[in-house]
């Protein structure tokens, strides 16, 4: 019979001690697992590294934790929506480091498949190239990126089983794939929760296999999005 | 000015053929998707997973999780797909976007483009923009002529960090597009109302010109102030 993963939020988010890496799901607001991120706010944790798409977009998402102090580094590809990680950053307060947003999904992606890394030809000939390997193979030059893996994985579905079968919706899936496979233990906010059996087979995204701990999604976030009607 | 920008996309639009697979980047070449050609097959690939972005959602009708690479809503139309961003990155690198339109601070006779930190002024970050470039089968740089404060974007050569080493194949502003060849950017076509003069006094960088320049090639109608 198939575990059930479902536990309350805080359960779920005192799996996060201070120190930890974490990756984050969501790309500006698409699929930002903001449950998990504001139980993490509200909770004591802190010097955290960060793994995530984004900053977030404008106050939402990871920079809320960047603004507690609750960051000691991210590593994302984009922080021009969230102006306070980049304020964070001038002030000395953040270790921020910018990779291309493919190379850092192959990184997390190679994390969660075994891998050491692998050879893009992504960056070559600009910064990124800094302090690391470049190997020509059959006349093309590639940067040796190296994967990741983290300890946590934050990442939000539009529905999943209670055994951790996940599914996305629309553009809200983009990060929380890879983030789900890289991490020592993966929590999932879903908005909509299915029992085992209720999910077809072919329709799942994620397997269970790669998630450990089942929430409910706050659904009010979502509103925030959308113009009054 | 938004005429400016318009110009820009429906010069930009009318370069895009039939069957090709298009990445448009944030700002300015979002545009771009009102200025296709109609009556062909063009399909739109966004970074952040979609492959068949089409027009602004209705009002009220925006969904949460249907949006661009500037988070902007879109819809996606029929024929379209969902995707994670391993795959949208993979379609990318695997060069399965044939053209991507994208911003930039700086471009050089070099093709060197510099389009996501300007040093002590402004830090976006990459995104997916290098993917972009190393990835897509021509890189078109939309741009206009100058910034705001009267500067051109088409240097000499790149001073801020760079997004891509000799990547950009066609440069399109409100006054020109240029065109690179194996002996560098080629001027090929005059807006309306814009000479030489107006090209030569406003750029830096490197160019001939072509032999078969089209003057008045695109842009308003309107005689320029």
């Amino acid at each position: 019979m198939l575990r059930n993963k479902v536990t309350g939020i805080a359960e779920a988010i005192s799996h996060v001690e201070s120190g930890m890496s974490v990756a984050i799901g969501g790309f500006l607001t698409q699929g930002d697992p903001l449950t998990l991120i504001r139980a993490l706010r509200a909770s004591e944790v802190t010097d955290l590294t960060i793994y995530s798409c984004t900053g977030g977009f404008k106050n939402r998402g990871v920079v809320e934790l960047v603004i507690l102090g609750k960051v000691r580094k991210l590593v994302c590809s984009h922080v021009g929506t969230t102006p306070d990680v980049v304020k964070a950053y001038h002030a000395g307060d953040l270790d921020l480091q910018l990779v291309p947003q493919g190379t850092l999904a192959e990184q997390l992606r190679a994390g969660g498949a075994g891998l050491g890394g692998f050879l893009t030809p992504t960056g070559v000939g600009t910064v990124v190239e800094n302090d690391k390997q470049v190997l020509e193979v059959e006349g093309k030059l590639y940067l040796l990126e190296h994967s990741i893996r983290a300890d946590v994985a934050l990442v939000r579905a539009h529905d999943g089983d209670s055994w951790g079968n996940l599914r996305y919706r629309g553009t809200a899936g983009n990060y929380n794939a890879v983030c789900a496979t890289c991490a020592d233990f993966t929590i999932a906010e879903v908005e909509f929760l299915y029992n085992p059996g209720e999910i077809s087979p072919e329709s799942v995204h994620t397997p269970g296999i790669y998630v450990d701990s089942v929430v409910r999604a706050d659904l009010t976030y979502c509103s925030e999005l959308l113009a009054p009607c | 000015m938004s005429n400016i920008k318009s110009v820009i996309a429906a010069r930009a639009g009318a370069e895009v053929k039939n069957g090709q697979v298009v990445n448009l980047g944030i700002g300015l070449p979002t545009l771009v998707a009102e200025h296709l050609p109609p009556g062909i097959d063009v399909v739109i690939h966004s970074e952040n997973g979609a492959i068949g972005v089409g027009p602004k959602p209705a009002p009220y009708c925006e969904d949460v999780d249907r949006a661009n690479a500037g988070g902007e809503p879109v819809t996606v139309g029929p024929g379209g797909s969902y995707f994670d961003s391993a795959t949208s990155f993979s379609m990318i690198r695997g060069g399965h976007v044939d053209i991507t339109f994208l911003g930039t601070f700086q471009v050089d006779g070099d093709g060197n483009i510099a389009s996501y930190e300007i040093p002590g002024r402004l830090l976006a970050g990459m995104g997916g923009a290098m993917d972009l470039l190393a990835g897509a089968k021509t890189v078109y740089i939309l741009t206009e002529h100058c910034s705001k404060e009267g500067k051109t974007k088409l240097v000499k050569e790149c001073t801020y960090p760079l997004t891509g080493a000799q990547e950009c194949d066609v440069i399109i502003t409100e006054r020109a597009l240029f065109r690179r060849s194996p002996n560098g950017f080629v001027l090929e076509e005059l807006a309306y109302g814009y000479s030489l003069e107006d090209i030569a006094s406003a750029t830096d960088m490197a160019y001939v010109i072509s032999d078969a320049l089209r003057v008045d090639a695109f842009g308003g109608s309107e005689p320029r102030k």
